[in-house]
């Protein structure tokens, strides 16, 4: 039996009239503001004990949006390229203890990028009620250890990560739809003339032949390209601006312009950042204080000091 | 000369002395300025040491004082965060106050030294003239083609780069394309730029000079097909060395409907005067 449901289902603004629905935008977004300054109150909102830092231990990663490239120096003259990368209201939504997650290690629940509740779901609203935040259009897990636990709530900046580290960058690739082999794979397709007879960009040969006689599974064949997680490891931080939490990143990072990715400190073994002691479990303004406006590598030219001499 | 304000009369008088005294290098010399009025007799003069000598030096280039804003600071077309350019421009005025990056165009003759650890010296001077000006933000370039030696140069200077020393303008103008990649297959004379040439006078104010040269070619086949209308080149002699046929033909690739195409419209008025505005702003700080 086929039952055929009414669909209710309709958007903020049909039933209201344009005064109403001006007042919903300006209410969402005072309540937004009251949220974040409330967050960055310590007297009203008692933040949990700060644990240090011990051999082995992991902290939380960030959510930023890819801004774009750029060029840099080093003192040396040499050219990089480099992404810019901007935490845009990172705060942290959830905190799952040992228990609840897997039994082995704690995850943090991290958003990034407010965006409007008027087209989310109920269901997705709670945790951000719950936490006491605006809701966001990215939510990832980061694995953390025990120690780095922090309160649900707290806003995380660019100055937790510090120039001279390196991080990971995970994000979703540009989506390119079906493909063929040729683009997709790296396949080198056929010649272009002397006799070839309508084939040109085809996989050719898809197997051994007789003795398996069958394709493998796997086998790659023409499909959607794009559009799947993608992580770039190792990849240096140049300069941190804390004025505008800007990150700049060496090289190129997946994704396109104004994408929200999420990124974490290095897993590659030869790239730990035990030397530098960045900020753990995260960068709180009230701790360090005034931090400059930009924070450079010591490899970075500066565009105030006078030009180079290579000598 | 702002010593003496009391007397006006002597003021003016003196002040048409000193024009009389001019000399070549304009140094301006006070000491007959303050002349002793002859109703006053009751005090002694007192002596009033003479102000310092103001030299103006014609050889360094003035400030340009058209509103001129460098082409790399409007963004391009695009769907990016409009703080990603803004924090491009603040790196790109940091920078150009150390560098003094003149106003210059394409067809100008630029002399541009660079740090160079192979160079004699270590600073590698390079005189050519400007045939193209392209990149947005930082990574603005223009490239400089020279003939030396009977083989033609061209390098490619990337405008914030640390490695630059300075750049000078020798001669600014304009030429009627803003392209001049057919320098190339031109007639070798039009690229050689001498590299001792001396820095040609040019007035901080008014219309730049536009220089009307249409340029003889090498027999084809060039490099690019010029006479094409995509390139709307209009600084070739193209009577010299196409037949009206061949010229007929090249406008078979016409395509007369861009120029209607409302999409590929970009006003940058608006923008450019914000932009100015707010560059000048910085720079004066």
């Amino acid at each position: 039996n086929f039952f055929s449901i009414l669909k209710t289902t309709t958007w903020f603004e049909e039933h209201l009239t344009e005064d109403n629905q001006e007042y919903m935008r300006k209410t969402m977004a005072e309540e937004y503001r009251r949220q974040t300054a409330e967050k960055l109150n310590p007297l009203k909102d008692e933040p949990w004990q700060r644990h240090e830092w011990t051999e082995g231990s992991r902290r939380v990663g960030l959510v930023a949006v890819k801004l774009g490239m750029a060029p840099i120096w080093t003192k040396t003259g040499e050219k990089h390229a480099v992404t810019m990368l901007q935490v845009q209201d990172c705060h942290v939504i959830k905190c799952l203890p040992r228990e609840e997650y897997d039994g082995h290690t704690a995850a943090l629940v991290v958003g990034g990028k407010n965006v409007s509740p008027f087209h989310r779901s109920e269901h997705y609203m709670e945790m951000f009620r719950n936490a006491g935040v605006p809701p966001k259009q990215k939510i990832t897990t980061f694995k953390v250890s025990d120690n780095a636990i922090i309160k649900p709530g707290t806003p995380l900046y660019a100055a937790h990560f510090r120039p001279g580290q390196y991080v990971d960058v995970t994000a979703k690739s540009i989506g390119k739809g079906f493909q063929g082999v040729m683009k997709r794979w790296g396949f080198k397709g056929q010649p272009a003339s002397h006799g070839q007879t309508k084939t040109h960009r085809r996989p050719g040969a898809s197997g051994p032949g007789g003795d398996p006689a069958k394709v493998f599974k796997g086998k790659k064949m023409p499909g959607r390209m794009g559009n799947i997680y993608v992580t770039a490891f190792g990849l240096k931080i140049w300069r941190v601006n804390t004025k505008y939490n800007v990150l700049y990143v060496n090289g190129s990072v997946p994704g396109h312009r104004n994408c929200v990715l999420k990124i974490r400190d290095t897993v590659l073994p030869t790239r730990g950042s035990t030397l530098l002691s960045p900020p753990f479990p995260t960068y709180f303004t009230e701790d360090e204080g005034d931090l400059a406006e930009d924070l450079y590598d010591d490899d970075l030219f500066i565009h105030t000091e006078p030009s180079l001499t290579l000598t | 000369m702002a010593a003496c304000s009391r007397r006006l009369d002597k003021f003016i008088v003196s002040l048409r002395l000193l024009r009389n005294l001019q000399l070549q290098n304009e140094r301006f010399l006070s000491t007959s300025v303050c002349r002793w009025a002859p109703g006053n007799d009751s005090e002694p003069p007192k002596f009033i040491p003479p102000s310092k000598p103001v030299i103006i030096d014609k050889t360094q280039a003035v400030a340009t004082l058209r509103k001129f804003l460098s082409p790399e600071f409007i963004p391009p077309r695009q769907r990016t965060n409009p703080l990603k350019f803004s924090m491009e421009r603040k790196d790109m005025i940091r920078r150009r106050k150390i560098l003094n990056v003149p106003e210059f165009y394409p067809g100008s003759i630029l002399a541009v030294s660079m740090a160079d650890p192979n160079a004699t010296g270590k600073i590698n001077r390079f005189v050519g003239i400007c045939i193209q000006r392209g990149g947005k933000g930082l990574g603005a370039t223009f490239v400089l083609r020279n003939i030396i030696n009977q083989q033609g140069v061209e390098i490619c200077y990337e405008l914030y780069n640390p490695r630059i020393q300075k750049i000078e303008v020798l001669k600014l103008e304009k030429r009627l394309d803003d392209n001049l990649m057919y320098l190339r297959d031109a007639l070798p004379e039009y690229s050689t730029v001498d590299p001792d040439m001396k820095p040609v006078p040019f007035p901080p104010t008014g219309e730049v000079p536009l220089n009307e040269l249409k340029v003889k070619m090498r027999p084809k086949p060039w490099s690019k097909r010029w006479e094409r209308p995509k390139f709307n080149i209009q600084g070739i002699h193209f009577d010299l060395c196409l037949v009206p046929k061949q010229m007929e033909h090249a406008q078979k690739w016409a395509q007369p409907w861009q120029e209607y195409d409302m999409l590929k419209e970009y006003d940058t008025s608006k923008l450019e005067q914000q932009i100015l505005s707010e560059v000048q702003q910085e720079m004066s700080k």
